[in-house]
């Protein structure tokens, strides 16, 4: 009945450049018109795998094969890349970079061009391509106007095409918001239905995959399936925690209150499994009493009066107002051109406002320098690479003293505070291309560190790190509001990260602030989650479940959980 | 505001605009070739009232483009006044020995009338030259451009290269001017009325280590996706922005052939065999 497209038989890997296996006795079989979702922490070789279905290892990327692997009957090790991208169609995880065309019509046409078909050809199948994933409206657009999300449309519209079998989905949540990760995990699902294709999703944010329905998850962790099997099984046993995926939030809650998961009990989909066993024990969860959580915040240090800024005659932001106490952790959310990035740039001074006035301790900062505001702001930019610039750890976070002509014996004493709050002293020494993605992330917040800001910007701290390395990056941000007392502004789209550690959201729509209020009650308010593009979590669908108010719902389990870790790390120390 | 270029990525309404690729680049050549060969009023007179009326044709945006004529006209005029400086009797050499002098500052600086004709003709031709290109540059896109040299024959890889390359030159902007800012919040100053030029120049490279890393992993992540869909697999590719011919093109087709033809008679009686050194001089 079921035809074998991918199976790999005793399969390893070895990159080239590497000096032991990154896959290891890898046998795996799937099925024609499965959907899968292969699922691991950084580093587990989740797409390594990927990248031997699809050719990119060894054609690209060097290495050796051990074993078989078969896709659609072709050994691997024979073919060719381009034999197979008849046959897989991968949608990178970059969504930007892997638009190469100059419009959403010739980035859908690439590989029909490559194929030498004749243009009347092309015509129809792109449009078709096009139609399906809803892109028709889109064609003369160029990529500079599209979304992450509508490049994404894009990019799998131009897989689509021909006798593609597999689609590859290589982190197609990482750099999407909430509502667009939903959009994008939907229409993920209807291809698979719509076009008989077999999906394979990597992903590490599990519970957003599992908004739609997956028939079966492969769990990886170092080169090895150490599960392989349907969701329901996987979520009742611990795997996920021992393994570093973070559990849905609406498991948490379940295993927090001690309800006991079985794998009949449907437990992959929260809107319609059977609730009736667990209900008793939610709801006197719910009743338990718990500290309620005070953020420990001072008096005003940065307030933002009726602030409009624009970019030539685009409006960015329109009459914003905010304060931000000493102390505060804060989330600026909203969808990508909401103007959050831009009302944090205004607070660096990077841009000026029109009109309105932004004061620190109760003065208008506007008409100092960039480089005077940077030594009361710092500001982390996404991606550490765009920011290293030395060598050696150590030099990169003088380099702001240094710039600032401070003397020998200043700039030292700075340096070692900085490098001990982020537990970098050991490794001063270090080059910075030697140590991992986290620890050259922890480098970017010492070099800013170094100037004793009093308010922290991080933009996307969290972006495409896995649960283990996402918790670690947070943990050392809350140790360093906790103990140091600093103030910290966070740009995500994350809400996991806004909810477990933020004690505020301001949300961007359109350039105006909608919503400015602890992020239970955002979260809790359809009206703002629609304009910010956000969506419910888990949770709010649980506590509508269980007939209880969603706000205090996840307000209590938000407290609990921060009692949670606040016990595992006394227990740890 | 992200495409303050000059080049369009999506062709416009226009008439030109609407040609296809290979039309624009073998009319361009053929033009460049016609105006290179040509050092005679006579033929690039016509050229340059053409080159006035196709810009004007394509409705661009004149302030980007005044800045660029200024600098073009500026730079070209001080050329032929240097030209003049060098030897003020030039024409003479050209023209048939006419030495008509209109008037005259001193006895090594005066200027006459073949002078005169022949630096207006050098200086129209530059201006020319410069107009067409402009056309050509306003008219297409990238991936026109690419579509076009691919039907001259330019092996498609090197055709891909230009259509990459506008793709990304945007997004390379994008991280620079983010590296840039961070740098700047860290103390790095780039204002020209604070710091010397060699240590902006200096602090400037510091932006480079980390515009060349992240455009790296880029380069590797575009060819990857490249790959993936099947490029450098055929020998023969297609172009889905080159569209069909249409009647312009073939009006054109019949114009560049006839003017190609032309050229050849041109350059073989007048550039490989002439039968004098002299340019076209109507008032000898």
């Amino acid at each position: 009945m079921s035809t074998p497209i991918v199976e790999f038989k005793n399969f390893g890997f070895k990159y080239k450049s590497q000096t032991s296996a990154t896959l290891h006795d890898i046998n795996l079989t799937i099925n024609k018109g499965e959907k899968v979702l292969i699922l691991g922490p950084s580093g587990s070789g989740k797409s390594t795998l990927a990248n031997c279905i699809n050719g990119l290892n060894p054609f690209s990327y060097d290495g050796v094969i051990t074993g078989s692997c078969k896709i659609a009957g072709m050994e691997t090790k024979n073919a060719s890349i381009f034999a197979l991208s008849k046959v897989v169609g991968t949608v990178l995880q970059d969504s930007d970079a892997q638009f190469v065309g100059l419009s959403v019509g010739e980035d859908i046409a690439f590989a029909l061009e490559n194929q030498s078909m004749p243009r009347e050809e092309m015509l129809p199948k792109v449009e078709r391509a096009a139609g399906i994933v809803g892109m028709t409206d889109f064609m003369m657009h160029v990529p500079y106007d599209l979304s992450g999300g509508q490049k994404q449309k894009v990019a799998l519209a131009g897989v689509l095409h021909g006798d593609v079998d597999i689609l590859i989905f290589d982190e197609p949540l990482a750099s999407l918001d909430p509502r667009m990760g939903m959009t994008a995990v939907e229409l993920i699902d209807r291809i698979h239905k719509e076009q008989n294709k077999t999906v394979l999703i990597i992903e590490h944010r599990l519970e957003d995959v599992l908004h739609c329905h997956v028939d079966r998850i492969i769990l990886m962790n170092e080169g090895r399936i150490v599960y392989d099997g349907v969701p329901d099984k996987l979520l009742a046993s611990d795997l996920l925690t021992r393994y570093g995926i973070r559990e849905p939030l609406y498991i948490m809650a379940m295993k927090y209150a001690g309800c006991e998961l079985f794998p009949n009990q449907n437990l992959s989909d929260i809107q319609h499994m059977d609730i009736s066993p667990f209900e008793e024990k939610l709801k006197k969860q719910h009743m338990v009493d718990i500290e309620k959580h005070v953020p420990k915040i001072g008096e005003e240090i940065l307030k933002v009066e009726n602030v409009t800024f624009a970019y030539g005659k685009n409006p960015v932001l329109k009459d914003i107002s905010f304060t931000i106490r000493r102390g505060e952790k804060v989330a600026f959310v909203g969808k990508n051109g909401a103007g959050k990035s831009t009302m944090a740039k205004l607070i660096c001074g990077i841009v000026r406002p029109r009109e309105g006035r932004v004061l620190m301790n109760g003065s208008d900062y506007m008409n100092l320098s960039i480089k005077e505001i940077g030594e009361r702001i710092g500001y982390v930019m996404q991606n550490p690479n765009q920011m290293l610039v030395k060598d050696i750890i150590k030099d990169e976070v003088e380099l702001a003293m240094l710039l600032r002509g401070k003397s020998r014996k200043e700039i030292d004493e700075a340096v070692k505070e900085a490098l001990k709050m982020c537990g970098l002293y050991p490794m001063r020494n270090w080059p910075i291309s030697a140590v991992s993605y986290g620890q050259k992330k922890r480098v970017t917040i010492a070099s800013i560190l170094v100037l004793q800001p009093e308010i922290i910007i991080l933009d996307e701290p969290t972006a495409g790190q896995d649960f283990r390395h996402y918790t670690e990056i947070m943990e050392f941000l809350d140790e360093l509001n906790r103990e140091y007392g600093i103030t910290i502004v966070f740009i995500t789209h994350d809400m996991h990260l806004a909810i477990q550690y933020t004690d505020r959201a301001v949300v961007f729509s359109e350039g105006e602030v909608v919503a400015d209020d602890s992020v239970f009650k955002v979260l809790s308010n359809d009206q703002v989650i629609e304009r910010a593009n956000l969506k419910q979590t888990s949770l709010y669908t649980l506590a509508m479940r269980l007939g209880l108010d969603p706000e205090a719902y996840i307000e209590h389990f938000i407290n609990y959980e921060r009692m949670m870790r606040a016990h595992g790390k006394q227990a740890a120390d | 505001m992200e495409n303050r270029l000059l080049i369009n990525l999506i062709p416009g309404e226009t008439f030109l605009h609407k040609l296809t690729g290979k039309t624009k680049v073998r009319t361009f050549i053929i033009l460049l070739v016609f105006i290179i060969m040509s050092f005679d009023m006579r033929l690039i007179l016509p050229l340059f009232i053409l080159g006035i009326i196709g810009l004007r044709s394509l409705e661009p945006n004149w302030k980007t483009i005044k800045y660029f004529f200024i600098v073009i006209g500026a730079v070209n005029l001080l050329n032929i006044v240097l030209f003049w400086l060098a030897d003020p009797d030039i024409g003479a050499y050209w023209c048939g020995g006419g030495h008509t002098v209109l008037f005259s500052l001193s006895g090594r600086f005066y200027l006459t009338a073949e002078t005169l004709w022949y630096l207006s003709v050098r200086y129209i031709k530059m201006i020319t030259s410069f107009m067409v290109s402009l056309v050509f540059i306003l008219s297409i896109t990238p991936s026109e451009m690419a579509a076009g040299l691919y039907s001259i024959k330019v092996p498609y890889k090197i055709c891909t290269i230009f259509s990459i390359a506008f793709r990304y030159i945007p997004d390379i902007g994008r991280d620079f001017n983010n590296i840039k800012v961070s740098l700047q919040t860290r103390g790095v100053e780039l204002d020209p009325k604070k710091v010397s030029l060699k240590s902006r120049l200096k602090q400037n490279v510091l932006i480079l280590v980390p515009l060349i890393i992240t455009s790296f992993d880029r380069v590797g992540n575009i060819s990857n996706a490249m790959d993936l869909r099947g490029y450098g697999r055929g020998k023969t590719r297609t172009y889905y922005s080159e569209h069909e011919e249409l009647k312009a093109d073939k009006v054109f087709k019949v114009i560049y052939t006839i003017l190609l033809l032309f050229c050849v008679y041109w350059i073989i009686t007048q550039n490989i065999m002439p039968q004098t050194f002299k340019m076209w001089y109507p008032f000898a």
